[in-house]
């Protein structure tokens, strides 16, 4: 082989060889060094970029971008807004926490603020300032913002979760208001059943739907995943009645199909007339009323007139939900957290989140007491007006203890939900609940 | 030839091939009728009278129409478009000169090097997005199409490393000799003798890089925010799933025209793409 | 052939012989530049910068980096300490873990077998010249380029619980009464995604293979068949053994996407119903990504590796033995 000749030839070699074997230990510099010959590329303080999910109802998200302009003249700023699908709000926080840079205010959902807690800037002033300005806070969204004392994000909405239901069809059962317990539920759906009209409930991985049911079922019968200090107490009698209610309201009232369904499936089984009630947000209602023209019933009437909404009936320790509760967190990786917070207090004032609020009707509410006073309430249809005061019975998963990470972890692993859906499928009741359990006490220790 | 009764051509050739294209294509269909069919049409139940799943009566160009004005879909699809040109461009570049090299040149490590470039191909995705992510920060990339760009080769180049390693073992050694000893220097025999030879190759690892790359999916969702940057897989169904409905139509005319440049790069390569392995695929 | 440095790497793709002239002599050019570049080291470490670069700095590195993330207990936002194995124990421990973990082998077998044999059938029927020929051939190939996110969800749209068309033709035809549960039963889940995954993958099958087929000697052929072979035995004692290097290339590669694969569960049906769908890379997601647990969801995905591993190394080494046969 030739021998290189010049100085050159070697140079090149050697340092190309060097690149090459440290190449992992160098890469960092590496990194470091081809980073530094860039100038910074972002300017201080004077964009803000606030990402959140598509809202359901497009005009939220209109008057939300019409406010946006607003807020920006008002101080200064350009605010822009991102939304994206709610399942890809995890991925795209989880990078934007690791790589240190993203948007600077992030619509947290369930209890996430608890699971991003240590990215998360306090707010415990602004939290402050909006209960003396708008009442109590709900108190699941309390409990989701809230670490500890100190508040992690802002609480800004909850979508609450109804049974809608088709009132005709069960006026037709003889069942003239919505049940008061789960066993009148049970045995009028039984009877729907029998008429091609089940009820319809999804059990699986949703992200909404199925858990809004499940940790409901523990708490309408006096379970619960831990008691307060966090210690798992699943294991008891309660829990197992009610996975025994669950598995005979599935035979009897059901519609076995749905045990797969997403979180779209249920909305559109009801509106195409597969189903005569579903646990949801009012999203159905809202989709039935703006497609009156092309959504009917059987009579050929407006399906929209024919939907009305009641709460889970009461167990025996009454009637509880697991609504989602929405807040905003500015993270710590914002380069500028006062502009972030100005921002989040300006959005909640009242004339501006009363505009936000009314777009919405009724299907997200206020976090706080206030909202159930506002105007609005009288002028919706019937079937809306429940919502006013839904939230109040709302818990967050992780009940009795804190939401924390392992109540996320039991939540996303879907261990209550797949309790019940094993139990539909035939396992026992008993052993549904020992597995259950045994999931907890993995993750709780 | 061997001959062959027409009857068995018809049983053993022409039923099993319509069975074959039937299956493939009946998605497309499915795809192509959803994106046409009127909402109303949509969201019938399955049991009622007037249930036509195969076709439609009231044909719409609503779900397309809305595709294209509500959302960003023509800039997606010439982001996707962009994105995958350069990163193929990038990947064969490299996968060329590494093949050649690992296929003809002596030199220390040279197994080894082989081995890990294969290596590569196995880690998976999943495990490396958190930390890429990391590493985009550090070079500013985050939100530009760089960030895919510089990703996508990943695995990509050892796709075309191989296949055109393969390439380059089978052309005889002889030729370079003689271009060399007609005073070729190495590097000008490596460029202009035997490059050409393996266009097919390089088309063919070329489509199947752009192939890779426009359906990639979650370094495009993780590393790209803003609504005018995003690809076609990310923006598609990023915007047309609304809380808790998915807009059927729109995601079917989403898919159909997401798919359009492809095919069309497709329809005039795959002559080569299948003359590049042909002739060429030995033992 | 001249001999080249053993690796592990398969061969697929060559170029067409040629035919070479009688070499002449004469000097080469003095030029420095050109003479360095003469150095088969030289040139074959400038070949191989830009490549190892690329790959070093975006894979060899996060890989490095996302090791360590496996061995400590860093959760998003918060970096974690050391743990050694913990994370691999706790997992290889978790019902679910297990259930993904065999789901993997199971999804990646069965799709594979089907991907095989159909794109061999298709392969061989493609065979052959034939009017629509390259019509068919183009069209082949749409399952192959449409985004596998996109495709999913119109098998979703297909199987979907309540509008499926699958359900309605077979209770149409009087075969059914009740909805089949594509999606709500796990058993029938995991058929539906292997369905839909061999759907997807065929096509990179057929073309490679009909590429294989093509190189094959007609001659061999006839000269069978005039032994007395019949279509069948041709295809044993000819087509395959000739095929059996392009076959296992293709094999690997499809292993490996398969193995890893992502999108095609996460989109159908998310891991459901009751995790029991779950493949160890949208588990690893789940973990890592949904729960914040990023060292547990980074020991989940690298446990895929050394399986992996070992697979493709066994399917090589036969390579390797049919190359040097």
């Amino acid at each position: 082989m030739d021998r290189p000749r010049s100085d050159r030839t070697t140079g090149v070699d050697r340092r190309t060889f060097l690149r090459r074997t440290g190449l992992v230990a160098g890469a960092a510099g590496l990194e470091g060094i081809l980073g530094a010959r860039r100038a910074p590329a972002y300017a201080q303080g004077t964009k803000l970029h606030l990402l959140r999910w598509n809202d359901f109802v497009p005009a939220c998200d209109e008057e939300l971008r019409r406010q946006l302009g607003e807020a920006g003249r008002a101080l200064g700023a350009t605010v822009t807004l991102e939304t994206i699908n709610a399942n890809d709000l995890q991925p795209r926080i989880t990078s934007a926490v690791q790589s240190g840079t993203g948007p600077d205010i992030i619509m947290l959902l369930h209890n996430w603020p608890h699971l991003y807690e240590a990215s998360l800037v306090d707010v415990s002033d602004l939290a402050e300032w909006q209960r003396k300005d708008q009442g109590g806070y709900y108190s699941q969204s309390e409990a989701a913002a809230k670490v500890g004392s100190r508040w992690v994000a802002l609480p800004h909405s909850i979508v609450g979760v109804q049974m809608a239901y088709r009132k005709s069809w069960f006026d037709e059962v003889g069942q003239t208001t919505w049940p008061r317990t789960l066993e009148e539920l049970r045995l009028v759906g039984l009877k729907l059943k029998k008429n091609g009209h089940p009820i319809g409930q999804t059990l699986a991985h949703t992200f909404g739907d199925a858990p809004t049911w499940a940790y409901p079922m523990l708490w309408n019968f006096g379970a619960a995943e831990t008691d307060v200090t966090g210690r798992s107490v699943l294991d008891r009698k309660e829990t197992v009645d009610s996975v025994r209610f669950m598995q005979a309201y599935w035979k009897d009232a059901c519609d076995e199909g749905a045990l797969a369904w997403d979180d779209t499936n249920n909305n559109r089984a009801f509106l195409a007339g597969e189903i005569s009630a579903t646990l949801n947000g009012a999203s159905i209602f809202i989709a039935a009323k703006r497609g009156a023209d092309k959504l009917k019933d059987e009579k050929d009437q407006p399906l929209w007139q024919d939907i009305l909404h009641g709460p889970i009936p009461n167990g025996p320790a009454g009637s509880w939900a697991y609504h989602v509760a929405f807040s905003h967190g500015i993270m710590r990786y914002s380069k500028a957290p006062k502009l972030a917070k100005d921002f989040l207090r300006w959005l909640a004032a009242k004339e501006h989140f009363g505009k936000w609020f009314e777009a919405a009707g009724g299907f997200s509410v206020g976090a706080n007491k206030y909202w159930e006073e506002h105007p609005m309430w009288p002028k919706l249809d019937d079937a809306m007006k429940i919502y006013r005061t839904a939230a109040r019975v709302s818990r967050m998963f992780g009940y009795a203890g804190p939401p924390s990470a392992k109540a996320t972890e039991v939540y996303s692993k879907y261990v209550i939900v797949d309790m019940y859906a094993k139990a539909v499928q035939g396992m026992g009741a008993a052993d549904a609940v020992a597995w259950a359990a045994g999931e907890l006490r993995k993750i709780y220790g | 030839m061997v001959i062959e009764r027409r009857w068995k051509k018809w049983v053993f050739f022409y039923i099993p091939l319509t069975l074959f294209l039937v299956g493939m294509l009946f998605p497309f269909y499915w795809m192509l009728i959803t994106a046409i069919r009127p909402d109303a049409e949509l969201y019938r139940s399955w049991r009622n009278v007037h249930n036509t799943p195969f076709w439609t009566l009231h044909p719409t160009l609503d779900h397309v129409q809305d595709l294209l004005a509500r959302t960003m879909f023509p800039r997606w699809l010439w982001n996707t478009f962009f994105i995958a040109t350069v990163s193929t461009g990038i990947s064969l570049f490299c996968g060329l000169l590494a093949g050649y090299a690992l296929a003809r040149l002596r030199f220390p490590m040279a197994g080894t090097l082989g081995t890990a470039i294969f290596v590569t191909y196995l880690v998976p995705p999943t495990l490396l997005f958190i930390p890429l992510a990391n590493i985009i920060r550090n070079f500013q990339l985050g939100d530009t199409p760089w960030a895919l760009i510089l990703t996508y080769p990943t695995f990509l180049i050892p796709f075309c490393t191989w296949l055109l390693m393969g390439y380059f073992k089978t052309i005889p050694k002889e030729l370079e000799e003689c271009a060399r000893v007609d005073g070729a220097t190495r590097f000008g025999a490596m460029a202009r003798i035997i490059f050409p030879i393996a266009v097919p190759g390089i088309l063919s690892a070329g489509i199947f890089a752009f192939t890779l790359s426009w359906n990639e999916f979650i370094y495009a969702l993780v590393f790209i925010s803003s609504p005018e940057r995003k690809t076609v897989p990310v923006g598609v169904v990023s915007e047309l799933i609304r809380g808790d409905i998915y807009f059927w139509g729109q995601l079917m005319a989403g898919a159909l025209l997401g798919s359009v440049p492809v095919a069309l790069v497709y329809s005039f390569f795959v002559e080569y793409y299948v003359a590049g392995l042909t002739g060429s695929v030995k033992g | 052939m001249a001999k080249h440095p053993r690796s592990l790497v398969p061969t697929v793709g060559a170029a067409p012989p040629i035919e070479v002239a009688l070499p002449r002599p004469r000097p080469a050019p003095p030029w420095r530049l050109t003479r360095c570049l003469e150095s088969e080291r030289l040139l074959a470490a400038l070949l191989l910068t830009p490549a190892v670069v690329l790959l070093a700095l975006f894979i060899a590195y996060p890989f490095v980096m996302g090791v360590w993330l496996a061995l400590s207990d860093a959760s998003v936002g918060s970096p974690g300490t050391f743990v050694g194995l913990r994370n691999f124990v706790k997992e290889w421990n978790d019902s679910i873990f297990q259930t993904a973990f065999q789901n993997t082998f199971f999804y990646t077998f069965w799709a594979t077998i089907f991907k095989l044999t159909l794109g061999m059938w298709l392969a061989l029927l493609l065979n052959r010249q034939f009017r629509g020929m390259r019509l068919v051939r183009a069209s082949m190939l749409l399952p192959f380029i449409v985004p596998t996110v996109l495709s999913t969800f119109a098998w979703r749209w297909m199987v979907d619980p309540t509008f499926s068309v699958v359900n309605w033709l077979l209770y149409s035809l009087g075969l059914i009464t009740n909805k089949l549960p594509f999606l709500s039963d796990g058993r029938w889940a995991m058929w539906c995604a292997i369905v839909v995954n061999t759907w997807r993958g065929m096509p990179f099958f057929a073309i490679t293979l009909l590429a294989g087929l093509q190189t094959i000697n007609p001659d061999l052929h006839e000269a069978a068949s005039l032994d007395g072979a019949n279509s069948w035995q041709r295809f044993w004692k000819v087509t395959w053994p000739l095929l059996k290097p392009v076959t296992i290339v293709v094999v690997v590669f499809s292993v490996i996407q398969t193995f890893a694969d992502f999108q095609l569960i996460y989109v159908l049906t998310g891991g459901g119903p009751a995790n029991s769908t779950h493949l160890l890379a949208t588990y690893a997601y789940q973990i890592g990504v949904a729960t914040g647990l990023l060292g547990e969801g980074a020991a989940i995905s690298l446990f895929m590796f050394p399986v992996l591993f070992v697979v493709v190394w066994f399917q090589l080494r036969y390579l390797r033995r049919l190359e040097s046969a």
